[in-house]
């Protein structure tokens, strides 16, 4: 027997699917055809049982099913919990970048109305710095001032949403290297699950890809780390030990990456063991 | 394919992606779809209106609107969502589009949706493009043609365009198909390849 969307065919004859453009979606959903056997249908087949009047009718049927699976199709997708974080991580990085630009320019225009006003020997960080020049300046420099400030407020409410999203949807990574660069490495890697299908190796340099790139292509040095180099105990350890860090810290980021992705909750016993070996991985011999 | 003044366009409603117009014809831009780059080569094989085509790695739609232009019907599979959502809005305003959310690696998801088709084209940036156009093959009439758009650096970045290229034909020539014509898209598109081959009627495969 051969099993299309229409209905089944046996020995020549067919017997029609009846029902809504739902149904029709849920049968082929859990249809399962083996391409060895399977057999084109033609559409004739499906006219002459009845299913449709005429060769349009049998496309706009077919085509209302298909819309209606790819949209159940969709909705599914978007609803993985990893979905949004990665357009939050996504818009994150993004501020930085904007916000970053913006006061650069701004300091330098603020220099042109001000040209005693120098960045030189200031201790100010770059935030408190657009602000004191937007208290000094009218128009719509005080403007853009103002709306760097804001950008920043919101960066720092989404940063709180990055890091408590993450820690629901990777607890393990999470816990292991915060959820900030927990979020970035689950946006490198395109996902929770290719994230957990990843080998240790490939998490260790991800985000590395410039210099990975140019190892493989011209031998250069490889790279030690990629993102993972942004969690303290990777760029805080010494230099001798920082690649042998980076490796561990990566093959139990693999594991934690599985267990969220498959069990989805905080495995306590794992976590402590895997912070034992990343301790003793930064231990200077 | 029709042609005004050596540009190709298409007879459809327009304003699917900001395509130019010359008057009720699409302009159909070579640097955006390898398939009119494959036209303005003076290679591929033309579109006619009782064809049934299988297109695989639809994306947005923006080049499966101007084969819809020309075609009976279009099945367009695509499997990532975001770009489906696009493709479901063209399709909804061309009634000859069917829309398939599914995975062309993995032809037995829609194959209960199809039909024998007379020409398939594939653009999926996978590493087994072959392998997946090989598979997808038996949806192709016997005398149907099959243009695969070969992205050689979604292949391997590391091995040279042509040696990417040369694996593939020989692939596709070992699987028992005809490889009739070949080009390279440039200089509308860098380091991508369109093979153009052929399912041999059935006399020809059994002797």
């Amino acid at each position: 027997m051969q099993s299309y969307w229409f209905g089944d065919v046996k020995d020549g004859s067919c017997l029609p699917c009846s029902g809504t453009t739902a149904d029709l979606a849920d049968r082929l959903l859990s249809l399962r055809t083996s391409m060895d056997r399977f057999v084109l249908p033609d559409w004739t087949m499906a006219r002459d049982c009845g299913f449709c009047r005429d060769r349009a009718d049998y496309l706009a049927k077919l085509r209302d099913v298909c819309v209606v699976i790819a949209k159940r199709r969709i909705r599914e997708k978007y609803q993985e919990k990893d979905t949004e974080l990665l357009q939050m991580v996504r818009t994150l990085d993004e501020l930085d970048t904007v916000i970053n630009l913006l006061s650069g320019r701004v300091a330098e225009w603020y220099q042109i109305r001000q040209p005693s006003f120098s960045r030189k020997y200031r201790r100010t960080p770059a935030h408190s710095l657009v602000r004191s020049i937007g208290q000094r300046s009218g128009g719509v420099l005080g403007r853009v001032t103002g709306d760097v400030e804001r950008l920043s407020l919101t960066r720092t409410i989404l940063a709180q949403d990055v890091s408590g999203r993450a820690d629901e949807v990777m607890p393990n990574c999470s816990a292991l290297i915060g959820g900030l660069v927990a979020a970035r490495l689950l946006l490198h890697a395109g996902g929770l699950l290719p994230l957990a299908r990843s080998p240790g190796s490939a998490i260790q340099v991800l985000g590395a890809r410039t210099a990975l790139f140019s190892h493989i292509r011209t031998g250069t040095p490889p790279p030690k780390h990629g993102i993972i180099f942004q969690h303290r105990r990777v760029h805080n350890a010494p230099r001798q030990v920082r690649g042998r860090v980076a490796r561990v810290l990566a093959a139990q980021l693999a594991i934690a990456a599985r267990v969220d992705y498959y069990r989805g909750v905080t495995a306590p016993e794992f976590l402590e063991r895997a912070q034992a070996r990343i301790d003793a991985a930064g231990r200077v011999p | 394919m029709i042609r005004v003044n050596g540009v190709l366009v298409s007879r459809g409603e327009g304003g699917v992606y900001g395509e130019r117009m010359l008057g009720d014809l699409r302009v159909w831009d070579p640097y955006r779809s390898k398939l009119s780059a494959l036209y303005y080569l003076g290679k591929g094989i033309d579109l006619e209106p009782g064809m049934r085509v299988l297109y695989l790695g639809a994306a947005h739609g923006t080049t499966v609107s101007h084969v819809a232009d020309y075609v009976e019907v279009v099945y367009a599979v695509e499997f990532a969502p975001r770009p489906v959502q696009d493709l479901l809005e063209v399709a909804r305003r061309r009634k000859n589009i069917v829309p398939i959310m599914a995975d062309a690696a993995q032809p037995d998801q829609y194959a209960p949706l199809l039909e024998p088709v007379d020409l398939i084209c594939q653009d999926v940036a996978q590493p087994d493009q072959a392998a997946i156009a090989l598979r997808n093959c038996a949806f192709l009439k016997r005398g149907g043609t099959l243009i695969l758009m070969l992205k050689t650096r979604s292949v391997d970045v590391r091995t040279e365009p042509v040696v990417v290229f040369c694996d593939a034909v020989s692939e596709i020539q070992s699987a028992g198909l005809v490889v009739r014509d070949s080009t390279w898209l440039a200089p509308y598109h860098h380091d991508h390849a369109a093979i153009i081959c052929e399912k041999e009627q059935a006399d020809a495969i059994s002797s």
